[in-house]
């Protein structure tokens, strides 16, 4: 809608906006430097996202942090050694807190993935009686939120003795409101007469579910692998209802236990953090175009 | 009758894990929880006391300031991410240089875990050497705030940092839900503004961020939400007891403390009710505010 110089002025009704009146070159110039404005604003956040983490690092790699901090902080290390990571490695089991968690998470979103495509593909393209108000019921777990209904939670998983047990901290997340409903949503708008044909060739439901609806999933299974990914690892008020026995720890509550009880030892804290994370950060920067994509689905949908 | 039964067979065989999920892990809880929170502990049997949890807690100092510092840190929090999130997303959206490395950067600290960074920041914001202060030193100041040791509310106290925290960490969430919904919006709507004559900021305030609505309903709802249950990072810093002097205790961190360190699991579900009650009266509030005025424009 950009007018260029020379060519006739619009009609008298129109409005006239003055970015239309400037002529090209002027114009160029002022989006040039509008980019260098916006590059700059968004550059100085980035620079605040990153700074902590580059600290961190800094820190952890200080042998004196643990009992002299320099009274102005220095991005680089103001004892280099790796001091700190030594003790780290041989006093924190992170190695099993990693097998930890890799099994809770990958379990509990891999069933979800499942349940979830099943049951959203039952309330997305089947009849059968009671649909909408099995469908409204699902719904009311969004309402309520995990807190709630923690405490009967635990006192459940201490009757039926999984505590201290990791499937205590797989089986509740194995499906559930959220999956479904993102499932749902995505399943409704696959053409009905994809599936019709199928089943006048005398397709069985599930062969359909299988062959054709799975397969047409991916970006709405990539989403929610994403998000049950990111709250199955990070959990930690669940774990640390159920698990007392700290080999079963998972990575975020066993930092967390470390990091408390240890808290004035600065360089180890750290360096125990730096452990912790730095294998994820590094998931994250090769799957972080994925990782991206998912969460932005995932709010358009919700 | 019995035909149609059986067909329905399969979908009720798809919905049946999902189901037995829902039943065990939340229809039942929920039921429980609403039922522990009438009942009272003697001598290892439960005792049916009617309103009596409740009303121990309406006489609870304790209970009173978790509230206040659940529902002061969810709003701080909330005034101020999203503002900001939202110009981040605009302008994220007008980036033509490099985009996606901005996107990573800011949702670096989602994937980091919550715990990661209450440690990370507790000694960014250290009083005597931390980040922060430390900063402050270098540029001259010698009086600096407390930070996690002061508990009185300031804008530099522990719940002030507390803030910081979980506005600094969920930025970069709230910035792609935000971007997500921009690019939604249609450019039609964007290009008439401006051939009508509308600035770029009229335009912007006029037509792109009410058709965010949708989008800003969710991040208030899901940030409503988050703020009732927060946990683990405040855990992280003060311990179950919301140190230093329950400035940083939240309702959830109350009823941990009260279930398990207290070993009472009714006074603790009244809580949960109460908790719920809010969250339920929260998301009303939310949908009415926001969503009556769409049907309304619609007609």
């Amino acid at each position: 809608m950009q007018l260029e110089t020379g060519q006739q002025a619009p009609p008298a009704g129109v409005a006239r906006s003055t970015v239309q009146e400037r002529p090209l070159a002027d114009r160029r110039q002022v989006e040039r430097w509008r980019q260098i404005i916006i590059l700059v604003i968004l550059t100085i956040g980035a620079i605040t996202m990153i700074v902590p983490f580059e600290w961190m690092l800094a820190t952890s790699l200080s042998r004196s942090a643990n009992s002299a901090m320099p009274r102005i902080p220095t991005l680089w290390p103001a004892d280099p050694s790796f001091f700190n990571y030594k003790i780290s490695i041989t006093s924190l089991p992170i190695a099993t807190y990693y097998l930890n968690s890799l099994i809770v998470t990958s379990s509990a979103t891999l069933g979800l993935l499942l349940f979830s495509s099943m049951a959203g593909y039952a309330f997305a393209k089947g009849r059968f009686p009671g649909k909408s108000a099995l469908f409204v019921l699902l719904l009311t777990t969004l309402m309520i939120p995990f807190e709630m209904r923690m405490v009967p939670m635990y006192l459940e998983i201490r009757d039926m003795h999984l505590d201290d047990n990791l499937l205590a901290l797989i089986l509740p997340f194995v499906a559930g409101g959220f999956g479904t409903f993102l499932m749902r949503q995505y399943i409704s708008s696959i053409p009905d007469d994809l599936i019709d044909a199928a089943r006048m060739d005398g397709a069985s439901e599930f062969t359909i579910y299988w062959a054709i609806i799975l397969p047409l999933c991916g970006p709405v299974l990539a989403a929610l692998t994403v998000i049950s990914a990111l709250w199955r690892w990070n959990d930690v008020l669940w774990p640390l209802l159920v698990i007392n026995n700290n080999k079963l720890y998972t990575v975020t509550l066993g930092l967390a236990v470390e990091g408390r009880s240890q808290g004035t030892l600065t360089g180890i804290v750290l360096a125990n953090t730096a452990l912790a994370i730095l294998p994820i950060v590094v998931l994250y920067v090769f799957l972080q175009r994925f990782i991206v994509r998912g969460i932005m689905m995932s709010g358009l949908k919700g | 009758m019995l035909r149609q039964l059986r067909k329905s067979l399969v979908w009720y065989l798809f919905l049946a894990p999902t189901f037995i999920v829902y039943t065990v892990f939340v229809a039942y809880p929920t039921v429980q929880t609403f039922r522990l929170s009438v009942f009272q502990e003697v001598a290892t049997k439960q005792q049916f006391v009617g309103a009596l949890q409740y009303w121990r807690l309406l006489t609870n100092e304790i209970f009173y300031t978790t509230l206040f510092n659940t529902l002061g840190l969810g709003i701080a929090f909330l005034v101020l991410v999203v503002p900001m999130s939202l110009i981040l997303a605009t302008l994220l959206n007008q980036l033509r240089f490099l985009p996606n490395l901005f996107k990573t950067i800011y949702f670096l600290p989602q994937i980091t875990s919550t715990v990661a960074i209450a440690l990370i920041f507790s000694y960014v914001f250290n009083p005597s050497w931390g980040l922060v202060n430390g900063t402050l030193h270098a540029i001259g100041i010698s009086a600096t705030p407390l930070w996690l040791a002061e508990p009185r509310v300031s804008l530099t106290g522990s719940r002030a940092m507390a803030t910081i925290m979980a506005v600094w960490s969920a930025l970069g969430y709230e910035m792609l839900i935000f971007l997500a919904g921009l690019q939604a919006v249609p450019i039609e709507l964007h290009d008439a503004a401006l051939v009508d004559g509308a600035s770029p900021l009229q335009e912007w305030w006029h037509v792109t961020v009410p058709s965010l609505r949708p989008t800003i309903i969710f991040i208030l709802l899901t940030g409503t939400i988050d703020a009732m249950s927060r946990f683990s990072d405040l855990w992280t810093l003060g311990g179950p007891n919301g140190s230093p002097a329950r400035s940083l205790q939240t309702i959830v961190m109350y009823m941990y403390q009260t279930a398990f360190e207290g070993s009472d699991f009714n006074l603790a579900s009244a809580i949960a009710v109460v908790m719920f009650v809010i969250v339920l009266v929260l998301t009303l509030v939310n949908f009415r505010l926001f969503l009556r005025r769409d049907f309304a424009n619609a007609d």
